[in-house]
């Protein structure tokens, strides 16, 4: 045992993390995606060493960069486009434009993966598709990330948010009390889990083309992706004829389980075994435990009270935590899962760490999200071989470009320059 | 030129995924979580696309089996344990019996990734954990799925992970849900669970994606590794930017209910059949809905002219019953028609107003878009019958997902695992039978 926390301590030290390899570690990641889901799918892959190059148009960019909680900015960057825009170079390149496309196309024939998120076929209508990209880089992986999918009766051109998945899939119909309408999740979970589902496609085709040689497309669709998820709700249906009906707090394949109100505010009980059940009901006095049990046992004591006999005794319980619990957790911390960023531009950001823990090759954020343009020097320069004035001229055509004169787009105040080392020398796109 | 369309059809419909190569083929997969979902749905990911998965069960089944809902149970089997138990082959094992532990040694030695839901203490305890199989196998993959993961000062908390625990940690609740407005309210008012198991789905999915990034490592260097996921962290991810905020502004995301603190309306609405999604948040958006509800004036109104105005809590409400007073008298559909109807002669901001129904299930199932994608599987099995899988969400054009079968009875494998992975013979087999090993 202690041998192993020991292996663990080691295995898992954020102090010698830096020094680790990276599991994803020459693997190029060519991003032209909005919002989250998209940019979500790249900056998993980031976190893992992959190579990400998030291609905005020049001046706006992202359009989540105006996504302000709020209306607050911080250091002119909005904190809800930070945390799927991690560890990414930022280039502007207007892709409408014959020339961008051509740019466009020409970093992807140095890339193994491309992630979009744009209404489907849009991509194909403007020649930098799957179909043109192929043509040029046939071991190519490409993601195209929507809400319907790329074909079918909802593909053309119906738009879709987020909440439109939790509706349409039905998600929503299961979530909620009985007898009140049906809740949306309150964060964009559609987006998150379609952008780990594409994630992890892209890691399965890059498996098989290690084989092949071959690359593929990779249809992902943010509704299909939930439906995925409601585990027992088709068979369900299927079997009884009946819908799913929203049970609230209660988690009716364990019941009592649930989420019941305490002294300090909302807690956790969890019973998923005969063990656990039986340790309840002990502690209840009774010989099965109700919701109507629970409840009264629950309120007048705190969360750690009950988690704490809920240890003695034999059942689980945890508390139900939210942000400001979170970012002061101390095991979280020890973990990475909040994770403590020195920014190069912008200080200290504490922001989400990876999940996964990996042992050998470890995730990690290295720099935080940067201004429209920020690395065009270094991607134009550097990996395309352009020289200064090829790039002054396209600059000059408006082809690329960098942020406008904008919270949300530029870098903070007082801080027109460049990366540390860079050879960035002007400011704003003019 | 073939349509896009068309073409994207013929590359990647499910229909024909039978003829294509698999991603994952001969990549072997030892599952052990016994009473765990998210384990499954780590280990499901894996064998849709192409991983051979041997399930290991206690010899009178894994605990999972029999989770039934309203108590319906097909064999003795629930429907969550059917509804994950995809493609797998089934083995029974006791490993609280000493040999029992050294066989599952010998095919953890013969495997490339080991799934466990046991956590380190219980697993170092029956000699299986991540450092004794790696001495043997230093190519193996293990990954290890717990409430609060192996390491950090919360890490020996004695909890059986459960998709609840995890929903609680991860913050998603605390965000899901009607506000209370004075002082402790209604029931409801609460913070409040996703109806489904998504913080244990979410947990399965983070571990999988661990697994193939080590994969990756492993195809580099040759070296196996330990994968750590905690299910709290796993949806935790999910909560937008709920750590930036706080890092930058000192706020945390709380729950809003129907309204929003950013962008409205982007919220559900009642309507004759049930409700729907409406979505009309940007200026040109918003004045598109007020044409269309008939209301074109309201555009102009001091309430809801700009963004910051319309998210004003007063009128997020006066604007939310404006909407519900004309879509309470059409169904979703008909609001979806109207709305289309509209938004096709716009284009770009204008046009940005989205709708959906809020589908039940039976809704959602109704739908033929969902079947023309293959989102649905009906896969029939000797013992369970005939039934109703959600197929892997994946279109893949080179090398798609699949479902091969449902579910098999505990040990319906055994013969064929342990003869060819170990080249246990006939006797052998029914000696451990007989001391109850397998």
């Amino acid at each position: 045992m202690n041998g192993s926390r020991g292996f663990f301590e080691r295995a898992f030290s954020l102090a010698s993390l830096p020094s680790r390899p990276e599991a994803l570690r020459g693997i190029r990641v060519l991003e032209l995606a909005t919002r989250i889901f998209g940019p979500a799918t790249t900056d998993y892959l980031g976190e893992f060493g992959a190579e990400v190059i998030k291609v905005e148009l020049p001046l706006t960019g992202d359009l989540m960069r105006y996504v302000a909680p709020e209306g607050f900015y911080w250091q002119d960057v909005s904190p809800a486009f930070l945390p799927q825009n991690r560890n990414k170079l930022h280039v502007g390149i207007d892709v409408r434009l014959p020339e961008g496309k051509e740019l466009f196309t020409r970093i992807a024939q140095k890339s193994d993966v491309v992630v979009e998120n744009l209404r489907a076929g849009t991509m194909d209508r403007w020649g930098i598709g799957y179909r043109q990209l192929r043509e040029k880089n046939p071991g190519l992986v490409y993601a195209a990330n929507s809400g319907f999918g790329q074909w079918g009766p909802y593909a053309r051109g119906r738009a879709s948010y987020d909440a439109t998945a939790q509706a349409v899939s039905g998600m929503s119909a299961i979530t909620g009390f009985p007898g009140r309408p049906p809740v949306r999740v309150g964060l964009w979970i559609g987006d998150f889990t379609g952008s780990l589902c594409s994630a992890i496609a892209i890691l399965a085709a890059l498996a098989a083309r290690r084989r092949t040689g071959e690359g593929q497309m990779i249809d992902l669709a943010q509704g299909e992706a939930l439906i995925r998820a409601l585990d027992w709700t088709w068979m369900y249906a299927d079997i009884s004829g009946r819908d799913r009906e929203r049970s609230g707090n209660r988690d009716v394949t364990f019941s009592p389980s649930g989420i019941y109100r305490c002294a300090d505010g909302f807690v956790a009980i969890s019973a998923r075994d005969d063990a656990e059940q039986g340790a309840l009901a002990k502690t209840l006095g009774v010989s099965t435990a109700t919701p109507e049990d629970v409840a009264p046992f629950a309120a007048p004591r705190t969360c750690a009270e009950i988690v704490r006999i809920g240890e003695e005794a034999g059942f689980s319980a945890a508390p139900v935590q939210g942000g400001r619990d979170q970012y002061h957790n101390p095991h979280l911390r020890a973990r990475g899962t909040v994770w403590e960023l020195d920014d190069p531009l912008y200080g200290r950001v504490d922001e989400f760490g990876p999940v996964p823990k990996l042992s050998e090759s470890p995730g990690r954020i290295k720099w935080s999200a940067k201004p429209v343009g920020y690395h065009n020097e270094e991607v134009f320069g550097g990996l395309l071989g352009l020289s200064e004035e090829e790039r002054e001229e396209l600059e000059g055509k408006k082809v690329i470009g960098k942020w406008a004169d904008a919270p949300g787009a530029r870098p903070p105040h007082g801080e027109a320059g460049g990366p540390a080392g860079g050879g960035e020398k002007e400011g704003p796109a003019r | 030129m073939r349509s896009f369309e068309q073409w994207a059809k013929e590359a990647t419909d499910p229909e024909i995924a039978a003829g294509k190569p698999e991603a994952l083929p001969g990549l072997r997969v030892l599952e052990l979580s016994p009473g765990h979902f998210g384990g499954m749905v780590a280990a499901s990911v894996l064998a849709e696309f192409g991983a051979e998965v041997i399930k290991v069960e206690a010899p009178g089944g894994d605990p999972a089996r029999s989770y039934a809902p309203e108590g319906i149970a097909i064999a003795g089997t629930g429907l969550p344990f059917l509804s994950e138990a995809r493609n797998r082959k089934f083995v029974t094992l006791s490993l609280e019996d000493e040999e029992g532990a050294r066989i599952f040694r010998r095919l953890a030695a013969a495997s490339d990734v080991v799934v466990e839901t046991e956590g380190p203490a219980r697993m170092d305890s029956l000699g299986l954990g991540y450092q004794a199989l790696s001495r043997e196998n230093p190519a193996l993959i293990y990954l290890t799925l717990t409430t609060y993961g192996s390491f950090g000062p919360d890490a020996g908390r004695q909890v059986k992970d459960s998709d609840l625990l995890c929903q609680a940690l991860s913050g998603v609740p605390h965000v899901t849900g009607d506000p209370e407005e004075n002082g402790p309210g209604e029931e409801f008012q609460v913070p409040t669970k996703t109806g489904n198991w998504h913080g244990w789905f979410a947990e399965g999915l983070w571990g999988a994606f661990g697994v193939l990034a080590a994969l990756m490592h492993r195809e580099a260097t040759g070296k196996g590794q330990m994968v750590d996921v905690a299910g709290a962290d796993a949806m935790m991810k999910f909560v937008d930017y709920n750590i930036t905020w706080m890092h930058t502004a000192g706020r945390e995301r709380r729950r809003t209910g129907k309204f929003d603190p950013a962008v409205f309306p982007y919220t559900y609405i009642r309507c004759r059949d049930g409700h729907t999604f409406i979505a009309a948040y940007n200026d040109e958006a918003f004045e598109s809905l007020m044409h269309i509800i008939g209301r074109p004036e309201l555009a102009k109104d001091p309430r809801f002219r700009t963004g910051p105005d319309r998210t004003r809590i007063e009128n997020e409400k006066a604007l939310h019953a404006i909407l519900e007073e004309w879509s309470g008298l059409r169904t979703a559909d008909e609001i979806l028609r109207e709305i289309e109807e509209y938004t096709s002669k716009k284009s770009g901001h204008g046009a940005a107003v989205v709708t959906g129904r809020v589908n039940r299930p039976l809704e959602t199932l109704s739908e033929s878009n969902w079947w023309d994608r293959g989102c649905f599987s009906r896969v029939a099995d000797p013992v369970y019958g005939n039934l109703l899988l959600a197929a892997p969400p994946w279109k893949m054009s080179g090398t798609p997902p699949r479902i091969r079968s449902v579910c098999r009875p505990q040990g319906a494998d055994n013969e064929e695992v342990y003869a060819t992975l170990l080249g246990m013979t006939g006797r052998d087999l029914s000696s451990l039978r007989a001391r109850g090993i397998l």
